[in-house]
Formats: C-alpha cells, sequence, structure tokens
C-alpha cells in the first residue's frame, strides 16, 4: 500500500504553548488512519493545520499524488479543499441550517458548478449545457443520499434532521468535494449505538469502494477498534505510539496515557 | 383572574407611571418659551399628567390582558393569513402586484400625488431589492448602502451634465461605477462580519457624502449638481415646445401636452429597473453563485472547508449590490435634476436596511410589502410634519412585535429533488 500522507516533524506553537511537538506519521491510500489521545492533546490542531486553517511554525505536510508530491504548506484556506482535494468535517456539526440537504451538497460541487455556469453567465442565459451539469451535480448528490438513506428528506432543511442524519450528511457533503484525503473530527460524537453502526457501515464503504483515504480523530473507541487499519496515538502534543488497533490496546504507553501511571 | 394578579398588574402599571413621569416631567413639562429679554421656563404640568395616566391605563389593560392569556383576535387572524402565503401563493400575489402597478397610472383616482408617492415606493423596493442581495442572501450587513445610491446619483450627473450623453448610456455607466466602489469597500471588510462589518460599511457611507460636500470642484460641494438632464422617450423629449425641425413626445403621438407625459414614463423607468433587479436575483439565486451567498451566510468556515473562495464570493455579493444601488441612483438624478449631498444621508441607508429586515430577510415579496408599509404609512401622516415619523417607528415597531422573523420569512430551496409536492 503506497503513502498518502506524509506529515513531517509538525510543529505548532501557540506563544508559549506547544500544541504540537515534532509530530511525524503516515497514512496509506485505502486505510483509515486514526488519530487518538487524551482531550488536549492537540487531535483537532493537527486537522487544522493539514486542512489550512493554521499555518503549522515548522515541519512539512505532504500529499502524494501518483508521480510526486504536493506540499500542503503551499495551500492556505479555500485552496485545501479545491486545489488540494483535502476534505473534512468538524467537531461541532457545520452544516448549512437553513439550507436544504440538496443544496449542502450541490453547494460542496460549487467549483466545478461554477465553471459549467460560466461563472454565472451561461446560467442567466438559461444555457443547456449548464442545466445538464447541474442535473449531474443533482445525480451526484442522489448518489450518496441512497447510499446515507436521505433521499427522501432531499428538500428538507438540514437544520431539521435528526443529529445522527446531520453528520452523516455532513460526511457526505465532504465526499462530494472527491476528496483524496477526508478528515474526519469526531464523527462519533453523540452517536447512539446503532448509529455509530451505520457510521462504520458508510467509513467502510468510503474506504473500500471509493479509494479515499480516511484520516479519523475519534474517543468512541468502539468505531476507533472496529475500522482502524493504523492508530496514532498523541499525549501533549506528542506521538507516544503507532501502530496497529491491536497493538495499540495492548500497549503500555497508551494506556498510562489514558488511565495514569501508578505512583 | 384573582385579586393578586390585579394587584401585581396595578404596581406594575404604577411603576411605568413613574417612568413615563420620570421622561416626560423634562421633556414635556418644562417648556422654555422666549419673551423679551431672555428665557423663560413654561410648566405644562397638565399635559405632562395626561400622558402619565395613559401611560398607567395602557399598561394596566395590557397587563390584566396578558394575565387573561386571551391575544386580540385580530392580530392572530392576521398572523395565520400571512403565514400561510407561501412561495407559490406569493407567485399569484406577485403577478396580480405587477399588474396593478402596470395599470396604476391609468386609473382613475390616480393624480400628480399618488404618482410621485408610487415613483418614491418604487425606488425604495428596488434599493431594497438591491440590498437583499447583500443582507438578505450573503448575510453582510450593509450600513452604508446610499453610498453606492450617491455614486450612482453622482456619476449620472457628472457624465450626463459633463459630455451630454443620454440616459441609456449614463445608466449602465453609473452602474458600472457603483460596482466597482462595491469591491472597493469589500477589500477591506472581507474579513469582519457581524457588528464590525456593519460599523465599517457605515462609515464607508459617510466618507463618499463628505467627500461628495468637500470635493468642491468636482460636485460642486454642498451646492449640489443641477441641470441634470430628463431622460428622453426613445430620443423623444418632453418638451412643451420642441425646437425648429424636432419633434416632442406629445407632437410626435399627437397628444395634448401634459405634464403627467413624464411622470408616467419616469414611474414605468423605475417600474422597469425594478423588475429587472427582480427577476436578476431570483435568477442568480439559484445559481451556484447565489447558493454560495447563502452558504456564507450559513457558516463561512464550512464554505472554506469545501472549497468555495468566500474572498471572491463576497465581493461579487457587493460589486452585484452595489451595481442595483446605482442603477437607482442615477433614476433618483434623472427624476429630480438636482442632486446634492443631503439626499444621501445615513437616515436613508437606515430605512433601505429597515426595509430589508421588516420585509424577511432573503424575501423578495417581503421587500416589497415592508415598502409599500414604511413608505405608504409616512406618506398618509405627511400632514403632521416631522411627527410622521412617528408613523414610521411604530410601524417598524409594529412589525417586530408581530413578525419578528420579518413580514415573509419562509425561504424556498433553490432547487428540488422531488420536485413540488405541495
Amino acid at each position: 500500500m503506497s503513502d498518502l500522507l506524509s506529515v513531517e516533524n509538525l510543529t505548532m506553537k501557540f506563544g508559549g504553548l506547544i500544541a504540537i511537538d515534532d509530530l511525524s506519521f503516515n497514512a496509506k491510500n485505502n486505510q483509515i488512519t486514526s488519530i487518538i489521545g487524551p482531550n488536549g492533546a492537540g487531535k483537532t490542531t493537527v486537522f487544522n493545520c493539514l486542512t489550512g486553517f493554521y499555518k503549522p511554525t515548522t515541519g512539512q505536510m505532504y500529499l502524494h499524488q501518483l508521480d510526486h508530491k504536493v506540499s500542503l504548506r503551499k495551500y492556505t484556506d479555500f485552496k485545501i479543499a479545491h486545489v488540494a482535494k483535502v476534505a473534512r468535517t468538524f467537531q461541532n456539526i457545520r452544516l448549512f441550517p437553513a439550507m436544504s440537504v440538496l443544496e449542502n451538497l450541490l453547494v460542496a460541487q460549487h467549483n466545478e458548478l461554477m465553471i459549467a455556469s460560466g461563472y454565472s453567465l451561461y446560467g442567466l442565459l438559461n444555457l443547456k449545457s449548464y442545466k445538464e451539469k447541474e442535473q449531474k451535480a443533482v445525480d451526484k448528490s442522489k448518489y450518496w443520499l441512497d447510499i446515507i438513506g436521505l433521499t427522501h428528506r432531499a428538500d428538507d432543511n438540514a437544520g431539521d434532521l435528526p443529529y445522527g442524519d446531520q453528520r452523516k450528511l455532513e460526511i457526505v457533503r465532504a465526499m462530494c468535494i472527491e476528496p483524496k484525503l477526508l478528515c474526519l473530527d469526531e464523527p462519533a460524537a453523540g452517536l447512539n449505538p446503532k448509529e455509530s453502526a451505520d457510521l462504520n457501515k458508510l467509513l467502510k464503504f468510503i474506504k473500500n469502494e471509493k479509494k479515499t483515504g480516511i484520516l479519523l480523530i475519534e474517543h468512541d473507541m468502539s468505531v476507533v477498534m472496529g475500522i482502524s487499519d493504523h492508530v496514532v496515538v498523541l499525549n501533549y502534543g506528542k506521538k507516544i505510539f503507532e501502530g496497529t488497533a491491536d497493538q495499540t490496546k495492548k500497549s503500555k504507553e497508551v494506556i498510562e496515557a489514558y488511565l495514569g501511571v501508578d505512583e | 383572574m384573582d385579586k393578586q394578579d390585579i394587584i401585581k398588574s396595578f404596581k406594575d402599571s404604577l411603576f411605568t407611571g413613574l417612568i413615563a413621569l420620570a421622561l416626560f416631567g423634562p421633556i414635556v413639562g418644562l417648556r422654555t418659551a422666549s419673551k423679551g429679554e431672555g428665557l423663560f421656563i413654561t410648566p405644562q404640568w397638565g399635559i405632562v399628567f395626561l400622558l402619565v395616566g395613559l401611560c398607567i391605563f395602557g399598561r394596566f389593560l395590557i397587563n390584566i390582558n396578558s394575565f387573561r392569556r386571551t391575544e386580540f383576535k385580530f392580530i392572530s387572524v392576521f398572523n395565520s393569513k400571512l403565514s400561510s402565503i407561501t412561495e407559490d401563493k406569493a407567485k399569484h400575489f406577485a403577478i396580480t402586484g405587477i399588474l396593478f402597478a402596470v395599470v396604476f397610472p391609468f386609473l382613475p383616482f390616480t393624480d400628480r400625488y399618488f404618482m410621485d408617492v408610487a415613483i418614491m415606493i418604487l425606488t425604495y423596493i428596488m434599493l431594497g431589492w438591491g440590498l437583499n442581495i447583500v443582507v438578505g442572501l450573503a448575510g453582510l450587513l450593509d450600513l452604508g448602502y446610499v453610498a453606492f445610491y450617491a455614486v450612482g446619483a453622482y456619476s449620472y450627473a457628472l457624465i450626463a451634465t459633463t459630455f451630454g450623453w443620454s440616459f441609456w448610456i449614463c445608466l449602465p455607466l453609473a452602474g458600472i461605477f457603483a460596482a466597482f466602489f462595491g469591491i472597493l469597500l469589500g477589500f477591506p471588510v472581507l474579513r469582519l462580519r457581524g457588528d464590525y462589518l456593519a460599523i465599517v460599511t457605515l462609515g464607508f457611507g459617510e466618507i463618499i457624502r463628505i467627500i461628495l460636500i468637500n470635493w468642491y470642484e468636482v460636485t460642486n460641494g454642498p451646492d449640489g449638481i443641477t441641470g441634470i438632464p430628463r431622460p428622453s422617450f426613445f430620443g423623444l423629449p418632453f418638451k412643451r415646445s420642441p425646437d425648429e425641425g424636432e419633434f416632442s413626445f406629445h407632437t410626435f403621438f399627437g397628444l395634448e401636452y401634459s405634464t403627467m407625459h413624464r411622470i408616467i414614463f419616469l414611474y414605468y423607468l423605475i417600474l422597469v429597473l425594478a423588475l429587472i433587479t427582480n427577476y436578476f436575483t431570483l435568477k442568480i439565486r439559484k445559481l451556484p453563485v447565489g447558493r454560495a451567498w447563502e452558504a456564507l451566510r450559513e457558516d463561512e468556515i464550512a464554505c472554506k472547508s469545501l472549497g468555495v473562495n468566500p474572498t471572491n464570493t463576497k465581493l461579487t455579493a457587493f460589486a452585484i449590490g452595489a451595481m442595483f444601488g446605482g442603477f437607482a441612483g442615477s433614476f433618483f438624478a434623472t427624476r429630480q435634476a438636482f442632486i446634492s449631498p443631503e439626499s444621501f444621508t445615513f437616515i436613508e441607508s437606515a430605512i433601505i436596511v429597515a426595509i430589508v429586515v421588516l420585509g424577511g430577510m432573503g424575501s423578495q415579496t417581503g421587500v416589497v410589502l415592508a415598502s409599500i408599509f414604511l413608505i405608504g404609512i409616512t406618506e398618509i401622516f405627511r400632514d403632521l410634519e416631522q411627527y410622521r415619523m412617528i408613523a414610521f417607528g411604530g410601524a417598524m415597531v409594529l412589525i417586530m412585535v408581530f413578525k419578528p422573523k420579518g413580514i415573509l420569512a419562509n425561504r424556498k430551496p433553490t432547487i428540488l429533488m422531488h420536485g413540488d409536492k405541495k
């Protein structure tokens, strides 16, 4: 399996606080890589660096393409999603609550639709070519809604969906930009056991059928242990362990980090 | 309702009376009058006690009513009627409204005064629709919208008086200038949201007005620009006596000369301009850029995570909103034939924002209703002179109390997967 993402010596300082300290790890194609660790370990900060919301103090992040590698540092802000094709979800759901489910998915296809609409010109002129492209975008949305079983609610406001459905919608919305790497920030937070199981199925589908690499932050161990191919454990911004799910369960360092050390 | 409730509400009304006394006492009670060699205070305690008494009585009535938990019936009926207006019904409503607007100048009761008010209302509707793009769709609270109105009016006036070009050439130029100023304002405020954005845009509106006052060489300062050419009917001027060998509107069509011709023409002009604004907005709302505006209003961070460029999206909203403000401005200039910075004060921005917010953010029909309601009520009470602003304020309070989200607050998705079910 080839590498998809390599993080090399990543350090992020906020004033005197070192949130991430010299972190290096790799994530592979077609794999689910989980980042776990106690609260405040710096997991979300890693995501914010990867997805361009923060500029890391030092260190490099590379996304491997077919024959070359792209430095994520070069891209900031919206370009991470647009050019580098790294998508993410958020710890606290960030849908567009007053817009319909379908519109949420169409906004995710904004850049293609913008070009198809000739930067609004063809759209204003009602050209057929735009109408066709728009229908294609709707079909793609329908494909994803069918997978999460929300097609019947496509025209309802996203804010009116139950919590678990909102989580799933946010994930497929991120999938609509056709990412190479999907970063999920605690997707199972607040879900009941049945919804967690559904989520596992969805993530496995994305991994196996869509060949998308997934980077996962999660506290729910049933999710992490059930689907992770690779686990990276952080504590106080440092990597304390890296290995498969089974190895992680047995690791002394990890147990110490979570449960404390005997004096 | 038991005795305790009555005592409680009575106490509360007395407290209201106390506040009323503190307010009305100095404001109404002490009237200064100049008699000969100085100012004297004439007390008017009678009126003060009357007002305080009214406040106590009114408060008592409201209290008792709220304890009974009964609502005024007409309000609930009115409310349920309004909320039943879905976008489909709004469509019928819009068509009826447009038809009415088209025949309005030829209705028997329509006189010069009605026409003037109608033109004014239409101007505000157009401005409201223009600002709706910025505030209602993109969610950028712009308190300086009048600046673009001013830029449009002044660029029209300056181009038309300097080069003598016709209205139809100057109009798009004025729109382009205003759009340019929209982008100019857009750049520094890209990172701002909410209150901070509102403050900066408010400042921008004032900057434009102050430049207009002080740049005497170009704008003629507070004296304003006079002799702005009137629009012509496809080359036919509205003149009583046309030049030798030329036609004017009434001689060409063989009509009796009437000043109403021009008024009616102006009315249709603003009607068409407003409808173009509306058509454009309805259309662009359903395009990717329109959806991106609304997404930006909902959650900017989520937009960035999906690869939507917030800079371009915001700037287009500012530019397009400003362009329509500029169109409205050139219409204003050509209608008045005289403009001065006086016409572009902050109160104008406030009225336009009020129209958008009270109409229901993002609702096109709401803007129409709010304009008619706010401007119409203010006009009905014109005889009260400066007190008519009380009617304006009252109308605003009424809408906010009974329709806190705006007159029409239901949003219809821009695209449906399952078609219209209702």
